[in-house]
């Protein structure tokens, strides 16, 4: 692999767009000032009309501002000459605009030929970013883009938005134009790819799913082109700055909380466990003095067998598995706790078992952890 | 029917005319397209022109050709530009409305994507927006050489020097002489279409992207609403 990686930061300092009355164009932009620090992804979310793609189109100079400046690593987009700071921007839109008589490895390596690279570098890096975004380059590099699927044109718009390995990536609903399964792979995919590149991008969506999720900022924008709220998700969803911005997160923030967290972010529930063989009166007395009623029982390795009802343990005698009851669901230390709670939900059960990658008890997850979880306090117990 | 013994004894002649046939309307078609092709950038480039030269064209569509060679003849006599200039103004229509219609039917993302990337204007118009436009363009020489070549006969109102293969229709005609009149007709519909076969052949060379016409591709055509 070549050296990729790395990012800008861009900063967005009294940024206003205005047109002039009657003019029916993209939404108007007013006074907008927030940074991203470099490698960060940072999503603008808003109603259609708030600005948001103004905004963006303000990064690569599509779009003049009226006023205001957008620095990109402390320099004035404005001062640079126009193309030579586009071809140094990745730009993906939603229609993705691949250039129907070119193919696959062409149009992912326009920049690196309009910056004159060699055709073999050029052909090296198109195989190289095709890989990258799971396109095989000996059986998609020859296609025309006519011969692709919705998803596979989107992963090409992405490879080619990366091909001059550029600090600072655009993308305008990238996923906005695939079905919903193909888009949450294509957006795992693209946070997977992030964690190697740590590009700095703005990505612009009208989901709030979406924003919640692929963002490590949010700016809220509201009709206007008016910054409601610029904070990490989490805040977001916990401390709504105005009325707008409770409604456009939605009723059930609680539960989109749940989703941006996940078990092992939990303050630590540690269960009562015993093995088969052990002596029961002493497994007895440990359950009793617990608040949580059942006992679980472990095997050697420390995996969870089942659990043994407190009033069903023998006063005597040593534990065995036969009176073990059913398993309850198994989190890993990465299920967000939206995932985990519905698990509890369809099981009917009041606590998971959290497990380690090698399979081993860690701890109980009860429906009142996540939900103490998802309080606006973040949970603080 | 058919005078064999003619046919056959001017072979040659055929030839000859076929030459000049090809001749007379290649000019027509090399200076119309130049001409129709500078137009039709200005009118992509500067919208409000293009009502004005599209009418002006449309409008010398219109006007007989026999009218046209009329009124040149006082002006420049029985030369090549009296053929010329009806047969380069009767191209004008078409292929200026072809090739606007090529650009504009650019697609819109396409176009945005270019300059996000980076093209300066005059890339994006001979590395993006040229091919792209080129079936539409193919597709406007097609009939504008079809049509041409039709009139190219006509020219030989102006004399011996000039008519191609419409020599022969109008020879006949004062002499009475079917088969001579056929041959002209026949010879000039057959190179029509020999012509129109090479440029389809040339337009395929030209847009290798176009050609495997897959399920998904069609109707992407379709809904992009090229004619």
């Amino acid at each position: 692999m070549s050296q990729q990686g790395g990012g800008a930061t861009v900063t967005f300092e009294h940024v206003t767009k205005r047109y002039d009355p009657g003019v029916k164009g993209p939404g108007a932009v007013n006074d907008l000032s927030f940074s991203v620090p470099a490698g960060k992804i940072c999503v603008l979310v808003g109603p259609s009309g708030c600005g948001k793609t103004t905004s963006l189109k303000m990064v690569n100079r599509l779009i003049e501002p009226t006023s205001g400046r957008i620095l990109i690593d402390g320099v004035d987009a404005a001062t640079r000459e126009v193309t030579e700071l586009r071809r140094g921007i990745g730009y993906v839109i939603q229609q993705v605009g691949l250039f129907p008589h070119q193919t696959i490895a062409e149009n992912v390596a326009v920049v690196p030929r309009l910056l004159g690279w060699s055709p073999a570098r050029q052909r090296e890096r198109a195989d190289e970013l095709l890989g990258l975004v799971g396109l095989d380059p000996a059986r998609y590099g020859g296609r025309f883009p006519s011969q692709l699927s919705g998803g596979e044109r989107q992963r090409v718009g992405v490879a080619r938005a990366l091909a001059a390995d550029p600090p600072l990536m655009l993308m305008d609903e990238p996923f906005g134009a695939v079905d919903p399964i193909v888009r949450e792979r294509l957006q795992n995919e693209f946070l997977r790819l992030q964690q190697d590149l740590a590009k700095t991008i703005l990505f612009v969506t009208h989901d709030i799913d979406e924003a919640i999720k692929m963002g490590d900022l949010v700016a809220v924008m509201q009709a206007g082109g008016v910054l409601a709220q610029f904070a990490p998700p989490e805040e977001l969803l916990a401390q709504p700055a105005s009325d707008f911005v409770a409604r456009f997160v939605g009723a059930d923030r609680g539960l989109k909380r749940l989703s941006l967290m996940r078990v092992r972010d939990l303050p630590p529930h540690p269960a009562v466990t015993a093995r088969p063989g052990d002596d029961a009166a002493g497994a007895r007395r440990r359950i009793l003095a617990d608040p949580f009623p059942y006992l679980l029982l472990v095997d050697r390795q420390d995996s969870p067998i089942g659990w043994l009802d407190q009033r069903a343990i023998p006063t005597s005698g040593t534990l065995t598995a036969d009176e073990a009851r059913s398993m309850s669901p198994l989190f890993g230390p990465e299920t967000t706790l939206k995932d985990a709670l519905s698990m509890l939900l369809d099981n009917e059960v009041q606590a998971g078992i959290q497990v380690d990658r090698t399979g081993r008890a860690i701890g109980l997850v009860t429906a009142q952890d996540i939900a103490s979880a998802a309080r606006p306090d973040g949970g603080a117990t | 029917m058919l005078d064999w013994g003619w046919l056959s004894s001017h072979l040659g002649a055929f030839a000859d005319r076929t030459v000049q046939h090809i001749y007379l309307a290649a000019i027509a078609l090399l200076v119309g397209f130049l001409i129709a092709f500078a137009l039709a950038l200005w009118a992509v480039r500067r919208p409000r022109v293009y009502p004005p030269i599209n009418g002006l064209a449309g409008i010398t569509y219109t006007l007989p050709s026999l009218v046209l060679f009329a009124a040149l003849i006082p002006i420049t006599g029985l030369s090549l530009l009296t053929a010329e200039v009806p047969l380069v103004l009767y191209t004008q229509v078409i292929l200026i409305r072809n090739i606007v219609a090529g650009f504009q039917a650019v697609p819109q993302d396409v176009l945005e994507a270019a300059d996000g990337m980076g093209y300066r204007r005059d890339q994006r118009l001979r590395r993006v927006e040229l091919p792209l436009a080129v079936p539409l363009i193919v597709a406007g020489v097609r009939i504008a050489s079809v049509s041409t070549i039709g009139l190219v006969t006509i020219t030989g109102t102006l004399g011996d020097r000039f008519g191609g293969l419409g020599f022969f229709i109008f020879e006949g005609y004062t002499r009475s002489f079917a088969t001579e009149i056929l041959a002209g007709a026949v010879l000039s519909i057959v190179l029509a279409l020999v012509v129109d076969t090479l440029l389809v052949a040339v337009q395929r060379r030209l847009t290798p992207w176009t050609r495997p016409p897959t399920l998904t591709t069609s109707v992407r055509v379709m809904e992009s609403g090229t004619p």
